[in-house]
């Protein structure tokens, strides 16, 4: 579904990122683990079309993305929800739904799915998005992605400032959009969380992709037990 | 008294267009056009001309908001482009000088041209009293038209999905860019909306009192007042502001003279600056 091979990206003319191949196939759940600075949130940025990348290609769906603004990778059915999350605080968590279908006519039915999932969505409607707590503007960010029925959606750091109970909440809700068939690909630092989550994952370190494997190979491995699963 | 409020009140409101206009394209793009009331000027010369050659009141006033428009459109296609390429104040700072420019080299032909042209759309009929006062007809045309355009695009922002985009783009453009949201598209658009609404005022204007050739600086230069006291890339602060100036404007104008009411209305923004440096509904960065 999605393929990026020797993909570099940074800022000002240093890269950040270096030589980055990785693959996420239909109906799986990818994590792309590293520490803070490893270049996760970068290699987002040039994902989702915020940051042209320097060199490398993009494939999604079997065309080429690379270089694409992120208005137009947006709407080929693939959402990226960013550890910034880039709400609108002025407007509605309504508002915000609404324009997640935009430039289509919003779906009642996607709508009913998104705030089941998150109830409190449902209980806010009328709440200016810049007013709401961080797991909300979180599950706002994934809701006003979802309302676009994305078949991959792509978020940075999901658990970013979320108390733990929180940041284990949000990933409930990524489980159950899995059990639908939608596509993940998440970037986390919270490593446990990502494991228990996702089929396959790649480890960034220092802007290259060091190992790779499913989840199983990666938690047997004595590097990544002691770097991020706090194993001795 | 009461009567020197509503007609204050009808100005402010005109203002309160003219400067939502601006502040909508600073909002968008972090465009400052200084155009503005130039844009006002041709729209409103365009609906003389018309007029002269036979066209229609009503048809010939479309003529000017259509003029309004496609300036706004060719200053995104033309002299703002290079401002597109920068960003922040060297942005803010080319758009100024270009459209400066531009308001320089319409002044210029304007008043070369057609020096004593002038646009009076003249409303016929008695006075109707309000509140008492006896009002013009063409002033109450005026703030009609003014008022129903003002709902429309309270409508426009709230209630459709391309208005809601527009609002988007300005609380985050990463954001809308995120959800398929092309923020170049926006702006374009806003600046078409801008000069059909710099046409509208123009035209509004002319019922009240004539338009000529010499108006646009001075349209540009309230407008950028009203604009930076109801605080930069907010369109309800700017509707506010514009009320509050033009009843400055006008009772100052009566009580004092009118060649105190500029001096008034600066220092009304000065004052609100210093209390609130953002504007009046401004957010802080």
């Amino acid at each position: 579904m999605l393929e990026v091979n020797g993909l570099s990206a940074g800022y000002q003319g240093n890269d950040v990122v270096h030589d980055v191949a990785f693959r996420v196939a239909q109906g799986e759940a990818v994590m792309i683990i590293g520490s803070n600075g490893a270049g996760k949130t970068t290699l987002f940025q040039a994902l989702c079309g915020l940051l042209p990348p320097s060199s490398g290609e993009v494939i999604f769906e079997g065309s080429d993305i690379t270089g694409i603004p992120a208005e137009r990778i947006a709407r080929l059915g693939m959402r990226f929800v960013s550890a910034a999350r880039h709400l609108f605080p002025r407007m509605t968590v309504e508002e915000h739904l609404l324009l997640g279908a935009y430039p289509h006519k919003p779906d009642p039915k996607t709508m009913s799915i998104v705030l089941d999932l998150f109830p409190r969505l449902a209980e806010r409607r009328r709440q200016h998005a810049g007013t709401m707590s961080g797991g909300e503007q979180q599950m706002l960010a994934v809701g006003r992605a979802l309302m676009s029925k994305p078949r991959l959606l792509v978020l940075d750091e999901p658990s970013t400032g979320l108390a733990p109970l929180l940041a284990k909440a949000a990933y409930e809700a990524l489980d159950v959009l899995r059990e639908q068939g939608l596509t993940v690909l998440v970037t986390e630092q919270q490593v446990p969380l990502a494991m228990a989550f996702s089929d396959r994952g790649y480890v960034l370190e220092n802007g290259f992709i060091r190992l790779e494997g499913t989840t199983e190979q990666l938690a047997a491995n004595p590097a990544v037990r002691s770097a991020y699963l706090g194993v001795t | 008294m009461t009567a020197n409020i509503l007609d204050g009140i009808v100005l402010g409101l005109q203002f309160g267009l003219l400067a939502a206009g601006l502040t909508l394209i600073y909002g968008l793009g972090g465009v400052l056009n200084l155009a503005h009331g130039q844009i006002a000027v041709t729209s409103a010369m365009t609906v003389a001309f018309a007029i002269d050659a036979g066209v229609p009141v009503v048809l010939a006033v479309g003529l000017g908001l259509l003029a309004g428009g496609f300036f706004g459109l060719l200053l995104d296609l033309t002299i703002l482009r290079p401002v597109y390429r920068l960003r922040g104040e060297a942005r803010v700072l080319l758009s100024l000088l270009l459209t400066l420019g531009v308001s320089f080299i319409v002044d210029g032909y304007l008043n070369w041209r057609y020096p004593l042209k002038t646009l009076n759309i003249y409303i016929g009929g008695g006075a109707i009293d309000i509140l008492g006062v006896p009002m013009r007809r063409g002033s109450l045309v005026a703030s009609a038209i003014t008022l129903l355009t003002i709902t429309g695009l309270f409508v426009f922002f709230r209630s459709t999905s391309l208005g809601r985009a527009i609002r988007s783009v300005i609380e985050d453009e990463a954001g809308a860019r995120l959800i398929g949201i092309d923020p170049k598209q926006m702006l374009r658009l806003i600046l078409v909306l801008s000069g059909v609404l710099a046409a509208l005022v123009a035209v509004t204007r002319s019922m009240v009192a004539p338009v000529d050739t010499q108006s646009g600086l001075s349209i540009t230069v309230f407008a950028l007042i009203v604009t930076v006291v109801g605080g930069l890339g907010n369109v309800i602060g700017a509707l506010l502001a514009g009320i509050i100036l033009g009843i400055v404007n006008v009772v100052a104008a009566d009580l004092i003279g009118s060649y105190i009411s500029l001096i008034l209305l600066l220092v009304a923004a000065a004052v609100t600056i210093l209390i609130r440096p953002a504007g009046l509904l401004g957010v802080k960065e």
